[in-house]
């Protein structure tokens, strides 16, 4: 019988295995048989090469996440097991929202598997041949099929022409500069209206969907529906330029000759907010998709960065000699196209890309203003830019558009980045650059109408259907239009950083409990000074997680192993006279213009001037003038 | 060569095959294609909030009958829509609460007030008053309202009962007068008199524990809480505290585990292993608490007081209960929990027994599974951002009556000041001479065995 058993492989007898592993290990503890470790390498080394049936089945077996042990989850090795909170339930819960929140990450990083779609792409073979030597007819002989509808030309009359797509990328709403406007879906042909305004026409923008837009006219800026029917006139915005819609926040932007930014609400109709930017006519309006904040090109060559909820700029920035004609922000994606390899991971919002009067393009970093990444002057004059959803960056000079992309383009160099692709048009001036959403699309503006032209690896080719979804039916584009009505954030959400929200409030300083003296009673103290004093606050520092509590890799990391408390660092913080105003200033760069550096360089200027002043009386070189009376009339 | 690829999307991919089928979806969990995906959380956050707020309607309904002041409430064992409940009248009525009808009403059941009311098995309803006297009552549906129905059998006590509760599975009852008696249903006398050696006070309830059947518990004027064992037929342990409980209820599920509801405007659970201190003190009602219950869970209670509010509580968060009032609700004298947990009972002096919700906000009738989702991940939502500012301030504000606004702003400075002015006298006597007590020490005086 026991031959048998054995022979059959699977189940042994008790005894004899025992006996085995009592010889094998020779402690007094026999390895445990562990369920929840049967899957590790560690127990497949001590029992597992003995349990035929435990490593048989366990391949195949997945036990429930409540039995699972911790320890054996690949996921969640690095997770912080907050070892300094005393309270155990306190722990417990922490873990566990760690824990959870570290294998939601690697199920997301697992679901990039699912992506189904792969972007398009131009694939040289060897060094000597040039991706900008490709012509459009080639790309669309090769592309074939569907994605050949891509490359169109439409001839039309009225001059230079601007264009923009919906957020699905479904849809296209053109103008003409004498009043020609015209909405349509592109892919099937259909059109939704067809207006001859008869007046000046500057810009065009889609609303939240396909069922509204609006245009900046010679006077004021007015809505119309997907029929073409004019909703409103909105006479708060004067003489408009450029238009810009926020769609997570519903509000519709737009700056003007008038030198003014307004913003309206709308799904309410309110004016959220009109700053006046005291800088003359806008020329140049682009925004941040992932901040909701807006760049506004000025004619004095400076570029501002605005919120609805400061009056002033945000940002301010001596970005060229000229006017600003145009500028535009990465969404962030990483360029595929050209054969190199990355997928996803980059930062959204990251680069703005200008262009001047002059020609100049410039690429600058958003996080750091000190100077541009790289520059270069186009051929061809004046023009637009456009990035692309993949990172790949449209400047249309002169007669041609040229095509640059994401890693060449990023890198600091001064001579002008390889090119990916080029095309001539004709047609001067190319007022109007879109890429279309989800699609290897680039639609040119000019003066004898439009062409789209087709830009493989432009597009992201996998698009989420619960935010933009290109075959969305009418059902779920009325659903979506009250979920996201729903979810409408507050304008005063607008900041330069986005991720303040739902961030840990940064703590108080201390201000009664660190000195004695005090005479606040022990119950009047607020909350986190009481702890203090009882000695049961949470000192520790948490500079280095942030909410997914998967942060320590760059909070560990850079300080040379030693790591400073928060009062240590305090404590050494150099303190000198004037010391923090001269940083400051040192680490502003000239050609930022901040008001704060402005006046911190007067003050400092006045010290300077009034301490000469007195080194010189007290050399005898002037004599200083005896207080009169007539004093008190002096300015 | 150049090999060239165009992105294209397939129709046939994402529309769907035969007409009625679901239009395909795809998703990319890319946080690029997600942009303020935090502060659309919040938003949604903020109008979860702001729904549970809107939807928080409790009150369900009203059963009338008395006509004076509701004293006592007991729900039968086994049953989630029988109710009985006692009256200072001296009336005693068993509603079904899935109708909100009347199954049996016995008027004038004692003299004076009936002070304790509790279930016998099957349709038998045990009753005591202060006229000094126990009926067993068949409290199976009436036919009419006119019959009145005669006691099956009448206890004669020596003086005035104030609670009455019977054993889990046996024939035996517990009374509370001046002392705690055992009572046979089949014999017409006290089978044993329980009570502290030295106790001379009047007993006001007396509960049995729920796992542990021969376990007693029981409160008393002198500010007492006293454990029995009717096996050992005496008292175990008892406690005096700073002041009096009005109501005591064993945990269904924790069988240590006791919650007194007391005098001095709080409530206590005790560890019976431990009667030193209590495990939790809940704090908010601004008067006397007369009365509490647990979920049958063990994970929730209410309870109603002197102040005209009931509240529900979650078991070991001593603070923020749930708040229903209503204007014209009076001092709540006894509150019940559902079977189901999912309803909520109060008698109160206006002589009417109210039906609430236990969760406010709970929709009422059948739930389908998309809106089950819905609802889940609302809740998960509001756990998630409740330590945002604003979230937090809806998800906790109540609008409360004015006059308990007032009492609880007064009652908060007074304690307030009183912590401080004994700060400042520890400030000025010499170091050491008095150390705080953490208020959980201060709540037992002693333990006598």
């Amino acid at each position: 019988m026991d031959a048998l058993i054995a022979k059959a492989d699977a189940i042994q007898i008790l005894s004899n295995d025992k006996k085995r592993k009592r010889h094998a290990s020779g402690s007094s503890h026999p390895p445990k048989y562990n369920q929840a470790k049967a899957s590790s390498s560690k127990t497949s080394k001590s029992a597992g090469g003995q349990d035929k049936t435990l490593t048989s089945v366990a391949a195949r077996t997945a036990l429930p996440k409540s039995l699972r042990n911790a320890d054996d989850d690949p996921a969640l090795e690095g997770v912080s097991s907050h070892s300094h909170i005393k309270n155990l339930k306190l722990r417990a819960q922490l873990n566990r929202t760690a824990q959870h929140a570290a294998r939601a990450k690697s199920m997301r990083d697992d679901a990039e598997l699912l992506l189904t779609n792969d972007g398009g792409r131009l694939h040289v073979e060897n060094d000597m041949e040039r991706t900008w030597r490709v012509g459009q007819d080639e790309i669309a002989q090769g592309a074939g099929g569907e994605a050949a509808k891509g490359r169109k030309e439409w001839r039309l009359d009225g001059g230079p022409y601007r264009c923009r797509y919906t957020r699905n990328g479904r849809h296209m709403a053109i103008v003409g500069k004498s009043g020609h406007v015209a909405t349509f879906d592109w892919q099937t042909g259909t059109m939704h209206s067809e207006l001859q305004l008869q007046e000046t026409c500057r810009d065009i923008t889609f609303l939240h969907d396909h069922s509204f837009y609006a245009v900046a006219q010679k006077k004021y800026a007015f809505i119309y529906d997907r029929d073409g029917v004019e909703i409103h006139r909105l006479k708060s915005h004067i003489e408009p330029t450029r238009l810009e819609f926020l769609p997570f926040h519903w509000l519709l932007a737009s700056v003007g000759n008038n030198s003014s930014l307004t913003y309206q609400d709308t799904s309410t109709g309110a004016i959220v907010a009109t700053h006046r930017t005291k800088l003359g006519p806008t020329v140049s309006l682009g925004q941040n998709p992932h901040t909701g904040v807006l760049c506004l090109g000025h004619t004095n060559g400076q570029v501002t960065l605005w919120t609805p909820n400061l009056p002033h700029p945000a940002v301010q920035l001596l970005a060229h000699v000229g006017p600003v004609v145009s500028l535009s922000v990465d969404p962030g994606g990483s360029f595929a196209g050209s054969g190199s390899t990355g997928v996803g991971g980059g930062e959204g919002g990251r680069y703005l890309a200008t262009m001047g009067q002059d020609g100049m393009v410039k690429v600058w970093d958003c996080r750091n203003w000190k100077g541009e990444v790289r520059s270069w002057r186009a051929r061809g004059g004046p023009g637009e830019v456009e990035w692309s959803a993949r990172g790949a960056l449209a400047v249309a000079t002169g007669g041609s558009v040229n095509i640059y992309t994401k890693p060449t383009l990023t890198t600091s160099n001064s001579a002008p980045p390889p090119l990916y692709l080029t095309h001539p048009v004709p047609s001067r001036p190319l007022s109007g650059l879109r890429f279309c959403p989800y699609t290897d699309v680039l639609t040119i503006g000019h003066s004898a109408g439009l062409s789209s032209i087709l830009v493989p690896g432009a597009g992201e080719p996998n698009f989420d259907s619960s935010e933009a979804d290109p075959f969305e039916r009418s059902k779920a584009r009325r659903e979506r239009e009250v979920r996201t009505l729903l979810e409408k954030v507050a304008p005063d959400a607008i900041t330069l950083d986005p991720d303040t929200i739902g961030r840990m409030a940064t703590e108080k300083k201390l201000t009664t409990a660190v000195n004695e003296t005090h005479d606040i009673p022990f119950l009047k103290l607020p909350r986190m000074e009481r702890l203090r004093v009882q000695g049961r606050a949470d000192e520790t520092d948490m500079d280095g997680m942030d909410e997914d509590g998967n942060g320590e890799e760059n909070g560990e990391g850079g300080a040379n192993g030693k790591k400073q408390s928060r009062e240590e660092r305090e404590k050494r913080k150099q303190r000198g006279k004037g010391k923090s105003l001269k940083r400051y200033l040192r680490k502003q760069r000239k050609n930022v213009v901040d008001p704060t550096a402005v006046a911190i360089r007067a003050k400092l200027d006045k010290q300077r001037a009034e301490k000469q002043l007195a080194r010189k009386i007290e050399k005898g070189e002037i004599v200083p003038r005896k207080p009169s009376a007539l004093d008190r009339f002096r300015k | 060569m150049v090999k060239i690829s165009v992105l294209q999307h397939a129709p046939s991919a994402h529309l769907p095959n035969r007409p009625g089928d679901p239009i395909p979806t795809s998703r990319n969990l890319d946080p690029l294609l997600h942009p303020f995906s935090r502060a659309r959380e919040r938003t949604r956050a903020l109008n979860a909030a702001k729904m549970e707020r809107i939807f928080a309607k409790p009150f369900v309904g009203s059963l009338g009958g008395h006509i004076d002041a509701v004293e006592v409430l007991s729900k039968k064992p086994g049953s989630v829509n029988t109710i009985a409940s006692g009256s200072w009248d001296g009336g005693v009525i068993v509603h079904n609460l899935s109708q909100r009808s009347r199954i049996c009403r016995i008027q004038g059941a004692h003299q004076g007030k009936v002070s304790g009311v509790c279930f016998a098995g099957g349709h038998r309803l045990l009753s005591c008053g202060v006229d000094s006297s126990v009926k067993l009552w068949d409290a199976s549906p009436q036919s009419d309202e006119v019959s009145q129905p005669k006691p099956l059998n009448v206890f004669p006590g020596k003086s005035a009962f104030n609670a009455i509760d019977h054993h889990r599975s046996d024939p035996l009852f517990a009374t509370a007068s001046t002392t705690v008696q055992i009572w046979d249903e089949t014999k017409s006398s006290a089978i044993s008199n329980l009570t502290f050696p030295t106790s001379t006070e009047t007993v006001t309830s007396v509960r049995f524990n729920l796992s542990e059947t021969s376990i007693l518990g029981s409160i008393g004027s002198d500010r007492t809480f006293t454990l029995y064992d009717i096996r050992t037929g005496k008292a175990e342990r008892r406690v005096i505290m700073q002041m009096r409980s009005n109501a005591l209820a064993w945990s269904p599920t924790f069988p240590t585990s006791v919650l007194l509801a007391s005098e001095d405007h709080n409530l206590y659970t005790f560890d019976v292993r431990q009667l030193t201190n209590p495990t939790q003190i809940y704090k908010g009602h601004v008067a006397a608490v007369m009365s509490c219950d647990w979920a049958p869970t063990g994970l929730e209670f209410v309870s109603g007081g002197w102040d005209r509010t009931v509240r529900i509580w979650k078991e070991g968060q001593g603070t923020n209960p749930e708040v229903y009032h209503t204007k014209r609700m009076q001092r709540v004298s006894s509150s019940l929990f559902s079977g189901d947990a999912r309803f909520v009972m109060t008698g109160s002096d206006d002589g009417n027994v109210r039906i609430w919700k236990a969760k406010a906000s709970e929709k009422l009738g059948i739930i389908t599974a998309r809106e089950r989702a819905a609802i889940e991940y609302r809740e998960t939502l509001k756990e998630r951002w409740k330590y945002d500012s604003e979230v937090g301030k809806i998800a906790r504000r109540r609008n409360i009556p004015k006059p308990v606004y007032q009492a609880a702003k007064l009652k908060r400075t007074m304690l307030d000041a009183r912590q401080v002015k004994e700060e400042r006298r520890r400030k000025h006597t010499r170091a050491g001479e008095s150390k705080p007590k953490a208020e959980r020490k201060k709540v037992v005086i002693t333990e006598q065995t």
